[in-house]
């Protein structure tokens, strides 16, 4: 019985779960993705392979960068202690979100000149992974702090990594080889063990402890009046 | 009578400010008002009992339901109605959608039950006018009474408001008032708030905390007897008192130890409420 | 009366100006301190001091040439740059972020004197960026080994760059006041980075690729300073015109008015439009002529130096490093028998400038006798290299014949190169081109490669294990006969007294 109930409040909640969802921001960094791909299209009709995935590459930057404000509430102080579980309330942004990701993906590839695109498998493999990081790390910004829209911070956080780790990963530990590089295959099983710790990292985050666990993180004090220092 | 809310022990510390310091208290049917300086733990004590925060320590239970269990704290949040220090909306919804999406997440899901239920609290916070207007349309006592009809709506036996009045004009803080006092009939609600007044007129019993602890536990006369013969009024400021202001006439109100033949003035609840805090500080200082 | 009532609101305007210029300032100073503390830009700090660290004692073995030194921290600051834009436009949005504006717009100092001191108080960061990079190259000039000269303008490109990040930062904030911008600007800058980088010399030497911030060339050679010819100071130019008209423009969008704003502005862009176009002119025929005599006749360019018996000739830079030269010189040829002993050598650097930093040209040996050629860069692999080509040119007899050794004498070659370096296997392996100590390979020198077969290379080995006292005299003395043309190096190794090979020469 609890169970339909909840199936019940999942479809009620489907539509205006949609009206709350963060629109904007997944949206400009899906649609920056996608005008990176057309106008190099554009400029290019026939790019190297190396620069097809650089550009792919960079739209799923993009739309990760976005997905990274997907965990934006300004409500969340008020529906805090509801009794649908912050679990599932994530799943149903993430119902929301899933098919129209996964159709600006299939344009995004559609959009590389095919005998330019890398293999889909692979790239789709890395945009899943940097997807699911970017919403993992939205979900622990919102596991960690009590603040309403940490999107900015999340974004910032994610795309310095993006930037840093090819630049900081070791040669045997590289993620961004170029289509035909012979450590691709390898890459992409490190791309795959960066999904899983991301869908890990996410699974973590989701749960409201009841406890709190002594030396836990908590990042800002949730205080009342008294406290300055959750302004950000 | 059993009391809806139970809690003994609890503690809560944020690095090395302790908010929380072993508080125990039983709540029960009817407002109960929580007064407190800024910091004294308020808010982390609603935050508490509303389950939005766990504690360290300590253990509480709401309407027999324990939230140290994932299953207890759903059964609790089902009997719960939550008014945040600072609501937060979806400024592109419209009152009645908000309170609506509030409800589908307090699984009220019958629809057609679900809407008759926001349209009642809309009502019942006089928004029945303005629920189709967008929440970014609204002015702030509206928005505040946005809060309070979805922290009432599924009916909740237990409603916690973190400083409901604030920011409300003499007349919505009257009607405010008058809404919560409604609430706490057949309820238990705990509010905190910075205004006596409110305390006065809405409350059949007080708690005033400071430094993370309960001070005083009882009923707003006891609180206001605890001034009696300590409020008296001077000329001059006097170094006496323990608190003491300017008033309008020139003249000064002064509580604490007045001296012989001073001119004793009638307490107010105000004036207990300082005087407890009076003796908390020294307390923490001792 | 009249004249009385005018008088009056000038002076207080005057004196208001003054106070909002103190209050931007003050502004600017508080605003600055939380840009220097926000994660990403003490990070991005933290990353580029660590890199500096770390890259700066190898930057070019320990001999770096300072007109590379300038421009080697640029690429890395481009973080420092995306972290300060993030940043700094989060703090211009953060007083929309936080519903405060509709208090600030009502105080004193207005938004667009607000948006100058965002503006201002991206300085700090830029100056902690310049003292960055020169304790950088500071470190470089310091170094010992170090030669020639850096360029200011070079040295200004990176802070300027962050300058420009961030003054697009402010005026990101300005246009879009949404917090996705300034990230999806970023991954755009991202990507220009990864396909400039792609692409270093797409147009050329000169052209458009120089309206990029940081300017990479796809070349490793070190050039005379003169002839490199990076239009460095009109690009510091065009950074500062460019990231000043974006201030301006951060500021005008922030509701700035008045025609000195404008002017300004205008003269800001001006300057970026001048930088602009002047760093994009072609190479002048100067540049192309100096390169050219540099390539083909260096002799004219140079000055030479007598160490023992030999001339070293260098360009006037690299005069000091002829001591270097002359050092491995000496120890081959006192390893050496015969004539080769005595025999005075011309030591000549040389340089393929013709093309400038577009792309790698190798040098064409030298078909003068007794004439060894050695580049612009030193330390580390360049050690070994230049002494297997004196080595070379003293058996076979200029550098033509050595790159077509392929017999027996290939041995004493490079037993005659290693033998005195420090490390003599490390050196065989640094000197072949796959790090091989075993097998075929190519030997690499500063002209042609040489390449050594199996058989020799298990002989070298050999000889290099043996005490170089029990090899010396066996060298001295069968000198004439392991330098013949056609020995075998099966006879080679019976006359130094180790195993032959069991395979016969035959070269690749």
């Amino acid at each position: 019985m609890r169970v339909s109930r909840q199936a019940r409040a999942i479809r009620q909640l489907l539509l205006p779960a949609a009206r709350a969802l963060p629109w904007r921001a997944p949206a400009a960094g899906a649609g920056l993705g996608l005008l990176i791909l057309a106008v190099a299209r554009i400029v290019d009709s026939d790019p190297a392979p190396w620069l097809a995935a650089v550009l792919l590459r960079c739209a799923i930057l993009a739309d990760a960068v976005g997905l990274a404000f997907l965990m934006d509430d300004p409500a969340r102080h008020t529906t805090a202690t509801v009794p649908t579980r912050r679990a599932l309330r994530t799943a149903v942004r993430l119902a929301l979100i899933t098919p129209v990701t996964a159709l600006w993906w299939t344009a995004a590839l559609l959009l590389v000149p095919s005998q330019a695109r890398p293999p889909a498998g692979a790239l789709t493999l890395e945009a899943a992974a940097a997807c699911v990081l970017a919403l993992a790390a939205g979900a622990a910004a919102v596991r960690l702090t009590d603040a309403l829209a940490p999107g900015p911070s999340v974004a910032a956080a994610f795309l310095f990594t993006a930037v840093v780790a090819p630049l900081l990963l070791p040669d045997r530990w590289a993620l961004f080889v170029a289509p035909g590089d012979a450590r691709w295959e390898a890459a992409h099983q490190r791309w795959a063990g960066v999904l899983v710790g991301a869908v890990l990292l996410w699974g973590m985050c989701l749960p409201e402890p009841v406890r709190r666990r002594p030396g836990a993180l908590r990042v800002r004090s949730p205080s009342g009046t008294s406290d300055p220092s959750r302004t950000w | 009578m059993i009391p809806t809310v139970s809690a003994s022990g609890l503690s809560l510390r944020y690095g090395r400010a302790q908010a929380l310091d072993d508080v125990s208290l039983r709540l029960g049917q009817g407002v109960t008002g929580l007064l407190g300086p800024n910091g004294a733990g308020k808010t982390t004590l609603l935050r508490v009992l509303a389950t939005a925060v766990p504690a360290d320590r300590g253990a509480f239970a709401v309407l027999g339901h324990d939230p140290a269990t994932p299953a207890g704290r759903q059964e609790l949040r089902r009997r719960l109605g939550y008014l945040p220090q600072t609501p937060g909306f979806h400024p592109d919804f419209t009152a009645f959608e908000f309170v609506d999406y509030v409800a589908i997440l307090k699984e009220l899901t019958d629809r057609a039950a679900r809407h008759r239920e926001v349209r009642r609290v809309l009502d019942e916070v006089d928004l029945a006018d303005v629920r189709g207007k967008r929440i970014k349309k609204l002015s702030g006592g509206m928005r505040q009474r946005v809060a309070l009809a979805a922290a009432l709506v599924g009916d909740p036996g237990f409603l916690v408001l973190d400083e409901p009045t604030v920011g409300l004009d003499p007349e919505q803080r009257m009607r405010f008032r008058e809404l919560i006092a409604q609430a706490g009939e057949g309820r238990t609600v705990l509010l905190s708030t910075h205004q006596t007044e409110d305390v006065a007129m809405l409350c059949h019993r007080v708690l005033v905390m400071a430094g993370g602890r309960i001070r005083f536990d009882g009923t707003p006369a006891e609180l206001t007897a605890r001034a009696a013969g300590r409020v008296w009024i001077s000329t001059e400021r006097d170094p006496a008192a323990k608190a003491g202001w300017r008033t309008g006439t020139g003249t000064f109100r002064n509580v604490g130890s007045p001296p012989d033949g001073a001119d004793l003035l009638e307490p107010t609840l105000e004036d207990g409420y300082l005087l407890t805090l009076d003796g908390a500080g020294a307390e923490v200082a001792a | 009366m009249t004249a009385v009532l005018d008088g009056a609101p000038v002076a207080t305007r005057d004196a208001g100006r003054r106070s909002s210029w103190a209050a931007a300032l003050a502004l600017a100073l508080f605003e600055a301190r939380r840009l220097l503390l926000t994660l990403p830009v003490l990070l991005a700090f933290a990353l580029y001091v660590g890199w500096i660290v770390w890259r700066t004692p190898d930057f070019q073995d320990g001999y770096p040439a300072l007109q590379d030194a300038d421009r080697a921290g640029q690429t890395t600051l481009l973080l420092v740059g995306m972290a300060v834009l993030v940043c700094v436009n989060q703090a211009v949005l953060r007083a929309k972020r936080r519903d405060t504006e509709r208090h600030f717009a009502v105080l004193v100092l207005p938004r667009s004197w607000r948006t100058a001191a965002h503006a201002l108080s991206l300085v700090p960061v830029v100056l902690l960026t310049a003292v960055c990079a020169l304790a950088q190259f500071g470190w470089s000039a310091l170094r010992s080994g170090a030669v020639g000269s850096g360029s200011p303008g070079e040295l200004l490109v990176g802070p300027l760059t962050v300058l420009l990040f961030g003054a697009l930062g402010v005026l990101l904030a300005r246009l879009v006041a949404s917090p996705i911008a300034a990230p999806l600007i970023t991954v755009l800058l991202v990507l220009m980075l990864f396909v400039a980088g792609g692409f270093p010399a797409g147009d050329g030497e000169r052209g458009l690729r120089w309206l990029a911030p940081v300017v990479t060339e796809a070349s490793s050679q070190t050039l005379p300073a003169a002839l490199l010819d990076r239009p460095a100071a009109w690009h510091a130019l065009y950074l500062a015109g460019f990231a000043l008209t974006l201030a301006l423009l951060a500021v005008l969008a922030g509701g700035g008015r008045g025609w000195m704003l404008t002017a300004a502005t205008a003269g800001a862009a001006a300057l970026a439009v001048t930088g602009g176009v002047l760093q994009c002119a072609p190479v002048g025929a100067d540049t192309k002529a100096a390169r050219e005599r540099a390539s083909v006749s260096p002799e004219k360019d140079q000055t030479c130096v007598r160490h023992g018996s030999s001339t070293y000739c260098a360009f006037p830079e690299w005069t000091a490093r002829t001591e270097s030269w002359a050092d491995v010189v000496h120890d081959v040829q006192s390893s050496a028998g015969g004539t080769a002993r005595t025999q005075p050598l011309v030591v000549r650097q040389r340089i393929d400038a013709r093309h400038g930093l577009t792309g790698d040209a190798a040098l064409e040996p030298s078909m003068t006798p007794h004439q060894v050629t050695v580049g612009t860069a030193w330390g580390g692999n360049r050690v070994p290299e230049f002494s297997a080509a004196v080595a070379a040119v003293l058996v076979a007899g200029d550098e033509k014949a050595a790159g077509s050794l392929c017999d027996g004498r290939m041995v004493t070659v490079m037993w005659l190169a290693l033998n005195r370096l420090p490390d003599p296997m490390t050196s065989l392996r640094d000197v072949r081109l796959d790090d091989s100590v075993s097998g075929s390979a190519i030997v690499l020198s500063p002209t042609n490669p040489m390449s050594m077969t199996a058989g020799q290379t298990d002989v070298v080995r050999e000889l290099l294990g043996r005490p170089a006292g029990e090899i010396a005299p066996r060298v001295t003395a069968h000198w004439a006969e392991l330098t013949t043309p056609k020995v075998t190096t099966a006879r080679v190794a019976k006359l130094l007294g180790v195993a032959a090979p069991k395979a016969a020469d035959r070269c690749e």
